[in-house]
């Protein structure tokens, strides 16, 4: 027993690291395998960007410049990050959503499971070409807010950007697992996701920033992570005067929350 | 070498036995068929056997290594092929066999695989556009891409038409030209008589019989029949067949069941030689089929 635990003990910590690195190798090489997939389906890819471009300059052209009522913010620079996050929820919860029900549908994900590929390195493969893809959405929706209307993110801001960002694509994607998990079919994946976050989005006042509701639901929606995401991407254009906490934790809440329902229901078939 | 080592095997679902204490093995570089009737264990064997599931009772041990134990470990060393499984949508032939490769430390060169499953000149086409036969090609190529040891098939030309089913047991047939172990299940007796070194049958959670595809029908206890063109006088009754064989004529045919094929074919020859009955004409020897054998073991012999 001692001796097999002394020869052991010095073999422990390479073993795990080869394993670790070899995850990380995998899951960088089917981040890339996703992406080719993605920009493949050009019409797939164009939609994802369309929706929320089309939306950005629809909201920024209808809705009147200048200081929103009541406060000193330019309506820009925060219809500008509220549609950055309309598309880290579309790329992360519904694309998300939406593809692994149709590769567990498919029988694709029950085929990877034959292989050797560890279950992390997949997930984190898919997770890691879904935040690549909203990064480019995002770098998409900034540079016409930019060009277009003027919203140009504060220097300063550049942290509650990034981290939104990571955080959300984090939360939404974990989102995005579980309800694959919950979606019986292939067919139904999409309409759930839209009827859970729309309604929430535009309660949250994702489309239009002076949308009002009755206090008891914005307590709600404020619990809900669509509205805590925009605040914090909205903190990266102009400092809030309220900057709080609470955003941060409710994201990390639904984070884990949906991490955790993912692991407990997430099916192979 | 033996590959695959199953004794007592139990699986119970709830209440219910799906497999009763199952022995076999799978000797290394040969292909096995397992056979059996819809519903008698096939698929649960082997999912226990490739590490998705947890058998009841029993030891099972899979290239050295127990597969409830050891599942990633095994999956680098074996090739599985299910009975029903999906392509990503947007792949192409060589591309997909190149992502499966990626999942693996060993590799086999992609250029082989598809020589090995002949789909050589469909390396670009996308796999959507595949016929059935091709795409079932394609699912081996996919098993064979980490250059496992042994390979799970299971049912792999349900539903084909004569052409694809042979290029697939072509393939099956290169595997075992490349030194793999195949464990195949089917329902398809010529399939197990093409590609089977050993077989077992599976009925009711149990092996009924196991051995080589001779020994299994040996098993059965099907007689051989022995035909030939009834002479003359046998048929106008005025000669009577040798008096210890079995022998019936219908239709200007005699037939002769037997258990001991020499001595039945000695004896009928003596006799036709006594009676100057001269060569027995179509005179032809059947050994019993794997089919014959299976509907005797299997339905109890009601046919």
């Amino acid at each position: 027993m001692t001796v097999m635990a002394l020869n052991r003990q010095p073999l422990q910590w390479p073993a795990l690291r080869r394993t670790i690195r070899r995850t990380i190798r995998l899951a960088v090489s089917q981040a890339l395998i996703e992406q080719r997939s993605f920009w493949r389906s050009a019409e797939y890819a164009l939609f994802t960007f369309a929706l929320p471009l089309a939306l950005l300059l629809l909201i920024g052209s209808t809705t009147a410049k200048g200081y929103l009522p009541g406060t000193h913010v330019e309506g820009q620079m925060i219809f500008v990050p509220s549609i950055i996050a309309f598309g880290v929820i579309v790329a992360a919860y519904v694309n998300l959503g939406a593809k692994l029900a149709t590769l567990r549908h498919d029988g694709v994900l029950k085929r990877i499971r034959t292989t050797p590929l560890p279950a992390s390195a997949y997930l984190s493969g898919v997770l890691g070409s879904t935040a690549a893809t909203t990064l480019a959405i995002t770098a998409c929706t900034t540079v016409i807010g930019v060009l277009a209307f003027g919203a140009v993110p504060r220097v300063s801001g550049i942290a509650e950007l990034a981290g939104g960002l990571v955080l959300g694509v984090v939360c939404f994607g974990s989102l995005g697992l579980a309800l694959s998990s919950v979606a019986r079919s292939a067919e139904s994946a999409s309409p759930i996701a839209n009827a859970s976050y729309l309604p929430v989005a535009i309660m949250s006042g994702i489309f239009d920033p002076t949308f009002s509701v009755p206090g008891w639901l914005s307590v709600v929606v404020g619990l809900l992570p669509v509205r805590a995401l925009a605040q914090i991407l909205q903190q990266g254009y102009t400092p809030a005067e309220h900057a709080s906490l609470t955003d941060l934790y409710v994201l990390l809440a639904w984070s884990a929350a949906g991490c955790a329902f993912a692991a407990w229901r997430f099916r192979w078939n | 070498m033996i590959a695959i080592e199953v004794s007592g095997l139990t699986m119970s679902y709830g209440d219910r036995r799906v497999l009763d204490g199952i022995d076999f093995e799978v000797r290394g570089g040969e292909v096995f068929c397992l056979l059996g009737p819809n519903g008698a264990g096939k698929t649960t064997t082997i999912e226990i056997l490739e590490g998705f599931r947890q058998r009841t009772g029993g030891t099972v041990r899979v290239l050295d290594m127990d597969p409830a134990a050891q599942p990633a470990r095994l999956r680098e060393r074996i090739g599985i092929v299910l009975q029903e499984c999906g392509f990503p949508r947007q792949a192409r032939v060589a591309e997909l066999i190149d992502m499966w490769r990626s999942y693996y430390t060993k590799p086999r060169p992609l250029g082989e695989l598809l020589a090995v499953v002949e789909l050589t000149a469909d390396r670009n086409a996308q796999v959507r556009r595949l016929s059935g036969g091709q795409r079932r090609r394609l699912d081996l190529a996919l098993a064979l891409a980490g250059d496992p040891d042994l390979i799970f098939l299971d049912e792999p030309t349900t539903g084909f038409d004569p052409e694809s089913r042979r290029r697939c047991w072509a393939a099956i047939e290169n595997l075992r030209a490349l030194g793999k172990t195949v464990l195949l299940t089917t329902h398809y007796l010529d399939e197990v008589e093409r590609l089977a070194d050993r077989m077992a049958i599976l009925q009711d959670g149990r092996i009924q019989v196991a051995g080589t595809v001779r020994h299994v029908a040996r098993q059965a206890g099907v007689p051989t029949r022995i035909s030939f063109t009834a002479p003359e006088p046998l048929r106008a009754g005025s000669l009577r067949p040798p008096a210890c064989l079995d022998v019936s004529v219908s239709d200007g045919i005699a037939v002769c069941s037997t258990a001991s094929t020499a001595i039945a074919l000695r004896e009928l020859l003596a006799w036709a030689a006594e009676n100057d009955l001269g060569d027995l004409d179509d005179l032809s020897v059947a050994t019993p089929t794997l089919e014959d054998a299976y509907l005797q073991l299997v339905t109890g012999g009601t046919r």
